[in-house]
């Protein structure tokens, strides 16, 4: 059953960098509850919000580092290459060490977020040190689920700049996690 | 923020980023191609260049540095994807040290006892020594830019592979001008050069290789 899932998120994935945006929603939300499950596993001392801080911190990571997969090798190591790096990011971050061995990510269980999903303090903090326009973009698109066309109608901005500051907005986030977590 | 918002944000962005291997073509090509051009143009290529290439003892030179090139290339590549440190192995490179070595040691034992102080000096030690780490500064640059567009997960490792990689194909190049012939030489002060880079590279990648 294990290696449906991931050749299902295999083909998602594949599918996602050849440019369909459905798929890679489709992706993304089918790896979160799994990743969320590796993430509380291995950081039960985080508490819940701050093990979302980390989920997010390696969604953003895999966002990013998207085109880091080779379509014809498995996706799970390289999903949980990534978990794993984030996971010891975050904490040294936070002063501490910890071992992560990645072979224990097999027997991990998908956690839900639950009825009442934790907010992630983190990433709202960072969206505010973004310029103006980059912060109302990823609200408008995140938090008010207001499509790319018309967000630019209301910025009076093209579609295809819209796209690009958005991409520019995430790659800044990383960037701002990564100093603020130094 | 809601980790669902995120994901509906992440997935509004399309722009897609180049695979590493073009990326890599696209770096590594010409900075090798321009150090190629620097040394015919302000050293020259030997004069005797198509005769020492038919030289097994010259042309080791170029093979073991162009396999060192080539092997490290190819695990910065598997280095720069997150899961890479997990699969790469290093002993390859061990390997060309160990041939190197051993024609170090054949060459020693070969020149006679009074001549070995002489090819082991040698007569451009300090051109060699200057110019091997100049024309690394390119394809190790090109190769630092391949790892940070990837996620590398052992940035020491993948810092290491770089600068064998740069330096390794820097030294090829530049023996395409250098008429030293004999192993004491090239093996020792090639070999220094390249370990030189090779710690450079190894350290800013601990540092700039993070994400």
């Amino acid at each position: 059953m294990m290696a449906d899932q991931g050749e299902v998120w295999g083909q998602l994935l594949m599918a996602a960098n050849a440019g369909d945006a459905r798929s890679y929603a489709r992706f993304l939300q089918a790896v979160t509850p799994v990743l969320r499950g590796i993430v509380r596993a291995k950081g039960v001392s985080l508490g819940p919000a701050g093990c979302e801080d980390v989920l997010q911190d390696v969604l953003l990571a895999i966002h990013l580092k998207r085109h880091t997969w080779k379509p014809d090798s498995p996706v799970r190591p390289w999903l949980y290459a990534i978990t794993r790096y984030k996971i010891i990011d975050a904490f040294r971050a936070r002063g501490r060490k910890i071992d992560v061995p990645i072979d224990d990510f097999a027997d991990v269980l998908a956690a839900d977020a639950g009825p009442d999903p934790t907010e992630a303090a983190d990433m709202a903090k960072m969206i505010a040190m973004l310029d103006g326009r980059s912060a109302t973009i990823i609200r408008k698109i995140g938090l008010e689920g207001v499509s790319v066309a018309q967000t630019g109608a209301e910025l009076t901005m093209s579609e295809g700049a819209v796209r690009v500051a958005l991409h520019r907005a995430l790659k800044t986030l990383a960037i701002l996690r990564e100093r603020h977590v130094k | 923020m809601k980790t669902d918002d995120l994901i509906r944000a992440l997935a509004a962005d399309t722009v897609h980023q180049p695979q590493l291997r073009t990326t890599l073509i696209l770096g590594l090509v010409p900075s090798l191609a321009i150090a190629v051009l620097t040394v015919w143009v302000v050293l020259g290529f030997r004069a005797d260049l198509l005769t020492a290439l038919a030289t097994p003892i010259s042309v080791a030179r170029i093979v073991l540095t162009g396999v060192l090139g080539i092997a490290a290339t190819r695990l910065a590549l598997l280095l720069a994807r997150p899961e890479g440190s997990q699969i790469a192995r290093l002993w390859p490179l061990a390997v060309v040290a160990a041939a190197a070595l051993g024609l170090l040691l054949w060459a020693y034992v070969t020149t006679p006892a009074q001549a070995r102080q002489m090819a082991i000096v040698g007569k451009t030690m300090a051109t060699c020594l200057v110019t091997i780490p100049l024309l690394s500064v390119l394809p190790v640059a090109a190769l630092h830019y391949v790892l940070r567009q990837g996620a590398t997960t052992a940035p020491l490792r993948a810092g290491f592979v770089a600068g064998l990689a740069g330096s390794g194909f820097a030294a090829a190049i530049y023996a395409l001008h250098c008429t030293e012939d004999n192993p004491l030489f090239y093996v020792t002060w090639y070999g220094l050069a390249i370990v030189g880079v090779t710690l450079v590279s190894t350290l800013i990648g601990t540092r700039a290789l993070r994400w």
